[in-house]
This record gives C-alpha cells, sequence and structure tokens, in this order.
C-alpha cells in the first residue's frame, strides 16, 4: 500500500516534475547572439560570416530558430534576400544545411550591389523578413 | 606680424581660393569605395601557379604564341593587343572570322568574378583556353594544343619547370594546365593610378589642396555619377564593376538569331569540364566554387552581359558587349535617353533615362576619362630566357 504524503510534499513533487519538463525545451531553444527576429510563431537570430557583410563578397548566414510554445520546430527551410526597391533578387540561391535543434548554416551568399537587402526567411509555414542597408 | 600678412593676403580681392569640392557625407562615402588603387588581391586559390614567376613567364609566351591556332595566324595577342589596352579597338572580334561581341581589355581582369561577357567561365584560367577551342576564334582543339606543348622543347621544358610535371597523356589537362599559364601572366596585368585616384585619396585625407587639383568637370561628372545617375549601382567598387550582369536596354538580336547573354553563359559554364567544379580546381577547401554551384539561372538572364570594369574606359572604344557605341558620349547618350521600353519586362527596375544636359552628359564623359592611368604600371616585357 502507497504511503499517503501530505499536501505539501505531494505540491513539491509535482512542481519538480512540471519544471523538469519545462526546462529541456527551454534550454534547447536558447538563442544564440545574432539579429533577433520573430514571427507569430519562431523567435530567429541569425548571424552572418564575416559579420559586416561587403558588397560582392561572399558570406555564410547562420540561423537559430526557437519554436513558440506549442509550435513546432521548422524543418523545411529557404533562405533568400532581394533588394525591393530595385526589384531584383541575388543571382546565387543558397544551399541550407540542417545543423540539428531548430539551427541552420547557409552558403551562396552575395549582394552584388550597394542599398536596402531584404532578408527573406521561409521556415516551415513561417516567413521573416529583415532589411539591411549594405553600403 | 606674419599673421597679419597671412590675413592681409586672403582678403585681397582675387587671392586663389580654392574651388573646393561639396561632396556630402553620401556622396563622400560612395567615392571613397571606389580605392584605394590598386587594390588588394590575393592569388587565385583555384589556380596552384597563381602568382609564381616561371607560370607568368610561360604564360606570356603562350599570350604570343601563334602555333596555339592550327592556322598559325592568330594569338592571344590579335585581339587583346597590349598596345591597345589589351583589347583590338574592333566593334566585334575578329580571329578567323568576325564574331558577335566586342573584345574585352584585359586590364585589370585578375579582380573579376566571372569571365567573358556572358560569364561563362569561372574561373580566369577555363576562360583562357575559351578561345583557342572557338572555330571562329583560333580555331584549334585541345588535342592540337596539347600535342603544341608536348612538342616543342622549350614549351615542354617551361611546362615541367611550372607544374612539377612534363606536359601529361591527357589533353584536358595538359589544356588545364594551359589555362593556368596563361592566367598567371594575366594577372599581372594592372593598371596605374589616374587622377580620379589621386582625387578619391586626396578626399579620403581631406587634402584641399591635392583635391583642387582635379578638374571641375570632372567633379561635377563623378557628382553625377554615385548620385542621379546611380551608375555606381553596378559600376561599383575599386575596379568598377560589381562583376554580375544586367540588361542595358541594347538589342540582343544578331545575324541569324538572338544573344542570349548571361542565360546562355551559365548553360555554357555548367556544360565545360574546366569549370570549379571539376578535377582542375586546385582549391581543396571548396570555397571557390560556391559560386558556380550556387549560382541561379532565371529568364531575366537573357540579354544580360556583365558590367565592365570603368577602368582606362577612355582607352578601349568602341563599348558596350555588342561595340555598337563608339564613343564615351554615346554611351552617356545611351543612358540619358534610354527607353524603358527596352528592358525586360521582369527585369530590374534600375535603369531609367537620366535626361542629362548637354553640360551634364559633358561632365560625365570628363569624369569617365579621368579613370585612365596616368603612366602604365606594368614592366616592359622581358625576351624570353630558354629553358634549362
Amino acid at each position: 500500500m502507497e504511503k499517503r504524503r501530505n499536501p505539501v510534499q505531494r505540491l513539491r513533487r509535482e512542481l519538480s516534475v512540471a519544471i523538469l519538463l519545462c526546462s529541456g525545451p527551454i534550454v534547447a531553444c536558447e538563442l544564440p547572439p545574432g539579429v533577433r527576429i520573430e514571427s507569430a510563431q519562431l523567435n530567429v537570430s541569425y548571424w552572418t560570416k564575416p559579420a559586416k557583410i561587403a558588397i560582392g563578397e561572399p558570406f555564410v548566414l547562420e540561423l537559430a530558430a526557437c519554436p513558440k510554445t506549442g509550435a513546432p520546430v521548422p524543418e523545411r527551410v529557404r533562405l533568400d534576400a532581394h533588394m525591393p526597391e530595385h526589384r531584383h533578387g541575388m543571382n546565387y540561391k543558397t544551399r541550407v544545411v540542417p545543423l540539428g535543434t531548430g539551427r541552420f548554416h547557409s552558403e551562396g551568399w552575395l549582394f552584388h550591389m550597394p542599398g536596402r537587402w531584404e532578408f527573406v526567411f521561409d521556415l516551415g509555414t513561417e516567413r521573416l523578413t529583415h532589411s539591411v542597408r549594405v553600403e | 606680424m606674419i599673421r597679419l600678412l597671412l590675413a592681409a593676403l586672403l582678403l585681397l580681392p582675387g587671392a586663389a581660393r580654392p574651388q573646393l569640392p561639396d561632396f556630402s557625407e553620401a556622396e563622400t562615402r560612395a567615392i571613397l569605395r571606389h580605392g584605394p588603387w590598386p587594390a588588394p588581391w590575393t592569388r587565385d586559390p583555384s589556380n596552384r601557379v597563381s602568382g609564381q614567376p616561371q607560370a607568368i613567364e610561360l604564360g606570356e609566351r603562350l599570350f604570343f604564341e601563334p602555333r596555339l591556332s592550327p592556322s598559325g595566324k592568330v594569338l592571344c595577342a590579335t585581339c587583346h593587343a597590349p598596345f591597345r589596352g589589351w583589347q583590338d579597338a574592333r566593334a566585334r572580334a575578329f580571329g578567323l572570322v568576325e564574331v558577335e561581341r566586342n573584345t574585352q581589355s584585359l586590364m585589370n581582369v585578375r579582380y573579376q568574378r566571372w569571365f567573358g561577357w556572358d560569364g561563362a567561365g569561372d574561373s580566369l584560367w577555363a576562360q583562357s583556353v575559351r578561345p583557342m577551342l572557338d572555330l571562329r576564334e583560333m580555331g584549334g582543339s585541345q588535342a592540337h594544343a596539347a600535342a603544341l606543348v608536348r612538342a616543342d622543347a622549350e614549351l615542354a621544358c617551361q611546362f615541367q619547370k611550372v607544374f612539377g610535371v612534363a606536359p601529361p597523356a591527357s589533353d584536358e589537362a595538359v589544356l588545364a594546365g594551359i589555362g593556368k599559364a596563361l592566367a598567371a601572366f594575366q594577372e599581372t596585368l594592372v593598371s596605374g593610378r589616374s587622377p580620379f585616384d589621386e582625387f578619391r585619396d586626396a578626399l579620403s585625407r581631406n587634402d584641399l589642396s591635392a583635391m583642387k587639383q582635379y578638374p571641375e568637370p570632372a567633379q561635377r561628372g563623378l557628382r553625377i555619377f554615385v548620385g542621379r545617375g546611380n551608375c555606381s549601382a553596378c559600376h561599383f567598387g575599386p575596379a568598377f564593376s560589381n562583376g554580375e550582369f544586367h540588361d542595358t536596354g541594347l538589342p540582343f538580336f544578331i545575324k541569324g538569331g538572338v544573344d542570349p547573354g548571361r542565360h546562355g553563359g551559365i548553360r555554357k559554364l555548367e556544360a565545360n569540364p574546366l569549370n570549379l567544379l571539376g578535377p582542375y580546381n586546385d582549391d581543396r577547401s571548396g570555397a571557390s566554387a560556391v559560386k558556380t554551384r550556387q549560382v541561379a539561372i532565371e529568364h531575366r538572364n537573357f540579354g544580360e552581359f556583365k558590367t565592365p570594369s570603368l577602368r582606362n574606359v577612355a582607352q578601349t572604344a568602341p563599348y558596350m558587349h555588342d561595340g555598337s557605341l563608339a564613343t564615351l558620349a554615346d554611351v552617356v547618350r545611351h543612358y540619358s535617353e534610354i527607353s524603358p521600353d527596352r528592358l525586360h519586362a521582369d527585369g530590374e527596375a534600375l535603369i531609367r533615362p537620366l535626361r542629362l544636359s548637354a553640360q551634364e552628359s559633358a561632365d560625365l564623359v570628363a569624369f569617365l576619362e579621368s579613370l585612365s592611368e596616368r603612366a602604365s604600371a606594368l614592366p616592359p616585357r622581358q625576351p624570353a630566357s630558354a629553358c634549362r
């Protein structure tokens, strides 16, 4: 026969279980430092290598996505950029390599003109955009 | 006392007061992006003999070697003549017969990302052998070029010194070696400093006295170039080219069809066994091949051609990919009066008629002329030494 616990002990045990259940996702979804953007379902951090984008020089972009409560981790990812005022995109298509736990590495980036570029990140069903001015 | 005298001199009517340029901060930033010159450069990682003196010597010998053409009459220097700014001053190139495109100067070619008007070459060495294999240009073949290098004692000896092995049995491998030596030579072709460079550097150090030496029409033309004309969007950076491809509203109909421009260039690039995705790329990191693997082909690429460098542009008439504009004034008029109807409907929204006045057009030409080197930076050619 199971020994009965007093209500305080029971509450402490249930709280411990709840904390354990919550702590996994929170640790997995810590976003590395970078440019923070968000959509309805995702928090995202991205950064480039080198950090300063130079016109006509290739660069790498890495991205980490952290689903908000209840949202799925994105599996299908498409990363691109364009110049809205010029009505053109890049002359290259990026190649995205998933690194696991919502992190992605991408190459093939090259901005060939100065001005405003808009990153377009399609992560699952979510689209996130972010503008940068490159000179 | 001296101070008083100086103050009096400044107050004298007609005292030499410099006509100082009043470029805004944004204009100044845009101007400074066109330098310094010469721009830094690192050897080509895809070419293991890039920058090597022996490869440069072999490349120079091959550049002036007429036997690479089976006719014995056409050499690289036929179209890329050193005394004509490393081009041929013709509207369209003429090797064995006339082709559809203008010969581009080889000056500063080492700074390019893609090679040829359509960018069919992803390395200078792959591009360098293309005319040899074109029946209309040098009319040769890889078997012909390889046989020459194997059979000629001097060339075979130099090949061995450069690559550490005798010319191999594979014609394609010898051809790749020929291309790499030719590229090493062409990488040495860098233009000297121009009046614009002196002005740009003076601006960067705020040296008003040196800035004053730059003619006022060129200053006004420069302002149009980086400002209202938006020319520097494509003619970007120290080499005055962003290295990419654009529709400039020229007709692309040619005898018997159309010139597909960049679209055809990407198709040729994909089919070229010497491209950077192939076995002759010496860059083991793979970084140099990313552009080739990731290049996108789109419908708008039809009729797009590479942005040419503007350094020494006054020495390389006629202009545009088809050589259809005879003078710099014609080029400026083209962009001043261009009809948007002549541009791709699904293309970039970049080019619009500039509607320049006669004075503004003349100023823009004055600026373009100021991009010519004051003196050649190239060392005098040395007679080739015998290979031992």
